[in-house]
């Protein structure tokens, strides 16, 4: 546990980690208001203080000021001159004007639009409804400019990025559970999922059982009674459904593997909750402590 | 539009269409764009009186087929398909709703792709005539905000719009430069960059005063989490100002856009046309057309082609062969199992059917009326079958039906009527059936496998000429493809006059051919042999 030096902040640490990582960053959050939009808005801001220009987009509905199910205040999205940003039309800022560059998949607020900010400007942001149109809205925005890609995720909403390059950032915090233990278990169990290694035809066990769809709980149940020191194969990570000691059990039980791994690079933590609020530095420790992953609180200013 | 001085327009019945393949025909001359395909929806078939305007239609498209090349042709196609709506947009620009910049945009690649048009259709060898539109003035109205395929609101388009800019862009300026001085003194106070709109500071870093201009926005035991205040009025009008100027050039922009919506509209239908036609030209590329003449008094084709049947053979590597048919009223069509009397009908439907939609038949030439109805009886359709009447019954009340609109303006198709009843009553039901269509006047081909019928309803007689008979001896084929192709091969298809009132079916040779039991056919042929 360290508390940032002055000459690199959390935000910055946390930016220079990703972009090293890949072209494309996706934040996902453990629950609602994990500070999945702050984290990247931190990112946004580390780019924009650099000069960096990036492109920016959501899977899900970012940055609109209040939280449609709780009227909770949110954090907006920001978007810097020269910033890509892959939006709907029903999104799109009417002032400051935005440059108009290209349009692509339907989604329920209308055609995703690529477009460039020419002054500053603050918005919301969506993305497409399919995996294959996030894949390609992704792509698309990577082919029109040459900064990094930053993507507002959402944990159930990542399998597009299964099996490409793109890196994973968790945002996990006080929204996801009352206590610190709470938080990192939940932490834990949601990168254990995501980190599932890719399947290594080399290594396979005897036995390789390929399940089509979701490993949901009456599968892991089968598969325990069934099919223990089995190679167990999934798509890719979205498609387990089961959590907490009935996952670890399955994890220990059986080589479980994926055919399109994701690469979660580093978690998130937020401090405050609806109804409780953490200890900022202890849960950065917590969280790292759990996940075994490089972790930040870019409000805090906290790394571990 | 529908021609109000013409009689009611072509109309054919789910179980017609599906058997003359009317069905795969308008497929087949599917328009590719919206624009076509709401031009095609308008456009009623060609009925009785129709037949100036079914023959210009048909001479322009076969013209074309002739002039432009047709890998020109689907390039065209390809050019039509990717031409963006704009009528959405035109439309609420005259209602006076505000327009979007991504409106403007998709104006722009409206544009844009009627110029890609336009220079298709001169690589084509399209020539003037029909030349798609190109929307100059439009372009004009766009260009100051375009660069490439992109759409900006530009300074360019009102002239208080740069000043706005400007001042929002020193307004934003001197923003940040104040944000980052209260940040500076956070960073050099508390040692926390405060990069987001929020930030934390923990109590046991620093739990002193905070410099001047930042906020608590809530506190707990172990922290404050913080924000910083900017205060510059001056940002916020900037922002108010450069709305305004946007929305004001918006709106300047939408009225000129008003002012060429009646281009837009023309031009939207000119598109509509022309992928209306560029559909029928491939059609005519693909499989030959010929203009027809409309004639009273006959049904006539030379080496017409059957397109769905002969796209269906194609794909499995066989052969088809082009029918001629003379059809002076009611005709009765006999000949060999397998020798293409369902298929000679089908002809007949189709090559009257694409007349009836303004399509050259594929045919050498061909000479018919403009009917007002096709009929084809014989079988059952899916509506009989949900009905649960029996093939016999489906048929009758087809023929009842189709008795009661028979006319010299129909063409009835009549494929095997009665064969799934008695034979004796079966045969009577069609003579009687037969006069009655004669004595209403009506174009009729009646295919049947009864002997007699032409004779005893006095009408003409033609067969399909049948197995040519030096191979009617051949042994049987390995398989059933094997046994296919060598019918092919054998089987004469033409249409020629019958010259007596009898038709051999060939039924015992083609037993052989497709390899029933060898023991089976000599047997039949013994009691074929004793009741002859």
């Amino acid at each position: 546990m360290r508390r940032s030096s002055s000459s690199t902040s959390a935000p910055e640490s946390l930016y220079a980690l990703a972009t090293a990582a890949a072209r494309s960053v996706v934040v996902v959050g453990t629950a609602k208001n994990a500070g999945k939009t702050t984290a990247f808005n931190a990112l946004c801001a580390v780019a924009r203080r650099r000069g960096t220009p990036v492109a920016v987009t959501s899977i899900g509905r970012d940055g609109e000021p209040s939280d449609a199910l709780d009227a909770e205040p949110k954090p907006r999205v920001r978007l810097a001159a020269g910033t890509l940003v892959a939006l709907p039309v029903g999104l799109i800022p009417r002032s400051p004007a935005l440059a108009i560059l290209d349009a692509g998949a339907e989604s329920a607020l209308g055609r995703i639009v690529f477009a460039r900010a020419v002054l500053p400007v603050t918005c919301e942001i969506a993305g497409p409804p399919t995996a294959r149109a996030m894949r390609a809205t992704i792509d698309r925005l990577r082919a029109l400019g040459e900064g990094p890609v930053l993507v507002d995720g959402a944990i159930d909403r990542i399998a597009a990025l299964a099996g490409g390059d793109d890196a994973v950032i968790v945002a996990t915090g006080a929204a996801s559970g009352a206590t610190l233990a709470r938080v990192a278990a939940v932490a834990a169990d949601a990168v254990l999922r995501l980190t599932l290694p890719g399947r290594d035809r080399a290594r396979e066990r005897a036995r390789v059982v390929r399940l089509e769809g979701a490993l949901d709980a009456r599968d892991a149940e089968a598969l325990l009674a069934d099919a223990r020191d089995a190679t167990v194969v999934v798509d890719d990570p979205t498609r387990i459904a089961v959590r907490g000691a009935l996952f670890a059990k399955l994890r220990e039980a059986v080589d479980l593997r994926c055919e399109r791994p994701l690469r979660v690079i580093a978690c998130t933590t937020s401090p405050v909750g609806r109804d409780a609020t953490l200890p900022p530095r202890a849960l950065v420790e917590a969280v790292a402590r759990a996940t075994r992953l490089p972790t930040f609180d870019v409000v805090a200013d906290l790394a571990a | 539009m529908i021609d109000s001085a013409a009689e009611k327009p072509f109309d054919a019945d789910a179980v017609t269409a599906e058997r003359i393949g009317l069905i795969w025909l308008r497929a087949a001359v599917a328009p590719v764009g919206s624009f076509g395909r709401r031009h095609d929806e308008s456009i009623a078939p060609y009925g009785p009186g129709n037949e100036m305007r079914a023959r210009a239609e048909i001479a322009e498209i076969v013209a074309l087929a002739e002039r432009l090349e047709s890998d020109g042709v689907l390039r065209l196609r390809a050019a039509l398909r990717a031409v963006p709506e704009p009528s959405p947009i035109v439309a609420r620009a005259r209602a006076g709703d505000a327009l979007t910049d991504v409106d403007f945009y998709e104006l722009g690649r409206f544009v844009d792709a009627l110029d890609a048009l336009a220079r298709a259709w001169d690589a084509a060898g399209g020539g003037t005539e029909r030349r798609p539109p190109v929307l100059d003035a439009l372009r004009g109205i766009l260009a100051r905000g375009r660069d490439g395929g992109t759409f900006y609101l530009a300074d360019a388009f009102a002239p208080g719009l740069r000043a706005a800019r400007d001042a929002l862009g020193v307004a934003e300026a001197e923003f940040e430069v104040r944000r980052e001085a209260i940040a500076a003194r956070v960073r050099d106070a508390i040692g926390v960059d405060p990069v987001g709109e929020e930030f934390v500071i923990l109590r046991d870093v620093y739990d002193g005063p905070l410099p001047d201009d930042v906020l608590i926005a809530r506190e707990t035991p172990t922290y404050r989490a913080a924000s910083i205040r900017v205060v510059l009025p001056q940002r916020d009008a900037a922002l108010a100002r450069l709305a305004e100027e946007e929305e004001e050039a918006r709106r300047t922009l939408a009225e000129r856009i008003v002012g060429e919506a009646d281009a837009i509209v023309v031009t939207t239908r000119a598109l509509g046309a022309l992928d209306r036609l560029l559909a029928r030209v491939a059609f005519a590329q693909r499989w030959g057309g010929c203009i027809p003449s409309f004639v009273n008094e006959r049904v006539s084709f030379d080496e017409a082609t059957f397109a769905p049947l002969a796209e269906a053979l194609s794909a499995r590597g066989r052969r088809y062969t082009p029918l001629s048919l003379d059809l002076r009223g009611l005709a009765v069509l006999t000949g060999p199992n397998m020798g293409g009397k369902s298929a000679a009908l089908a002809t007949a439907g189709f090559v009257c059917a694409c007349a009836a939609l303004g399509i050259p038949p594929p045919a050498r030439a061909a000479s018919l009326p403009l009917f007002r109805q096709i009929g084809w009886i014989g079988g059952e359709g899916p509506h009989d079958r949900a009905r649960l009447l029996s093939a016999y019954a489906a048929e009758v009340v087809r023929a009842r039906d189709t008795l009661a609109a028979a006319s010299p303006r129909a063409l009835i198709l009549i494929d095997e009527f009665a064969r799934t009843t008695g034979p004796r009553e079966g045969r009577a039901l069609l003579v009687a059936f037969a006069e009655a269509l004669r004595a209403r006047g009506a174009f009729a081909l009646v295919a049947t496998h009864f002997d007699g019928v032409a004779e005893a309803a006095q009408v003409p007689h033609l067969r399909i000429a049948g197995l040519r008979g030096a191979l009617q001896a051949a042994a049987g084929a390995a398989d059933v493809d094997a046994a296919l192709d060598e019918i092919n091969a054998a089987m004469d298809y033409r249409i020629i006059a019958a010259r007596d009132d009898y038709t051999a079916s060939d039924a015992l040779a083609l037993a052989r051919l497709l390899g029933l039991d060898e023991k089976i056919i000599t047997r039949a042929s013994t009691l074929y042999a004793d009741e002859a």
